[in-house]
């Protein structure tokens, strides 16, 4: 176990949250990324988190945070808008575009940056209740 | 120099670390699919454990909470938990600060009042 466990905890969580943000940062800089219709469409991002050592219903122990199990993809098909004056569209005048919700993925960025800060903010009272712990005997 | 005093508040010590723990857990897992909130439970055995004369005998227990989740089946209420989570660094602060005037207590007799 580390010195100060709280803190290697949060610095797990953290970095899921951080990781969500990149991925939604991803999305939404490829909301207009236009693609041949013969060509696969920008796919969604999709964090996938964990919980480490959550142990089980016997013997439920204490965890150590979460940590980003992998990355899913949303779908390649997109969505086809009619744009004959686009270099890439094909002869009927298609191009592909991904399906990607604006909407959607600013929502997950405020939950992500909510759930950054609130791990953040544990760091903080972890370390009060650290120092407590270091000024024993002084 | 161990008395049952020293061994009670170092009991606490570890209980109440166990909970900051648990709470850094469970905020991690704010959004984490599945997860409960998991629950640590000292209080009830290191009273029993005084209350017999032997703190040592004091066991942290933990378990995952019950409550209702939402549709990501995750139960972590950062309300509650941000609430517990000052509550117990509070608590964390006043027991060592309770051990330091233990020591304070040593030191006087060590000294001999001088």
């Amino acid at each position: 176990m580390a010195t100060f466990p709280v803190l290697s905890t949060m610095a797990n969580g953290l970095s899921v949250f951080r990781t969500w943000m990149d991925a939604v940062g991803d999305n939404l800089a490829n909301l207009n990324t236009v693609r041949r219709t013969d060509e696969a469409a920008f796919q969604a991002r999709f964090v996938v988190a964990e919980a480490v050592d959550y142990g089980n219903a016997a013997t439920p122990g204490i965890g150590s945070g979460s940590r980003v199990a992998g990355v899913a993809f949303g779908s390649a098909e997109g969505r086809l808008v009619h744009d004959p004056e686009h270099p890439l569209a094909d002869e009927d005048g298609m191009v592909r575009l991904p399906d990607i919700d604006m909407a959607t993925q600013m929502t997950q960025l405020i939950q992500a940056q909510r759930g950054y800060q609130a791990n953040l903010a544990v760091v903080d009272r972890a370390r009060d209740a650290y120092l407590a712990a270091l000024q024993i005997g002084k | 120099m161990h008395d049952v005093t020293m061994s009670a508040l170092h009991h606490a010590l570890r209980g109440l670390s166990a909970r900051q723990r648990t709470i850094a857990d469970n905020i991690a897992n704010l959004e984490t699919p599945e997860f409960l909130a998991g629950r640590v439970d000292f209080e009830s055995s290191l009273s029993a454990a005084v209350q017999a004369g032997d703190p040592g005998a004091a066991e942290i227990s933990t378990s995952r909470s019950m409550a209702a989740t939402g549709v990501n089946g995750n139960n972590v209420n950062l309300d509650q938990e941000t609430l517990t989570l000052i509550e117990t660094d509070l608590r964390y602060q006043m027991t060592s600060q309770a051990v330091s005037n233990k020591f304070g207590l040593l030191r006087t007799a060590i000294k001999g009042g001088a």
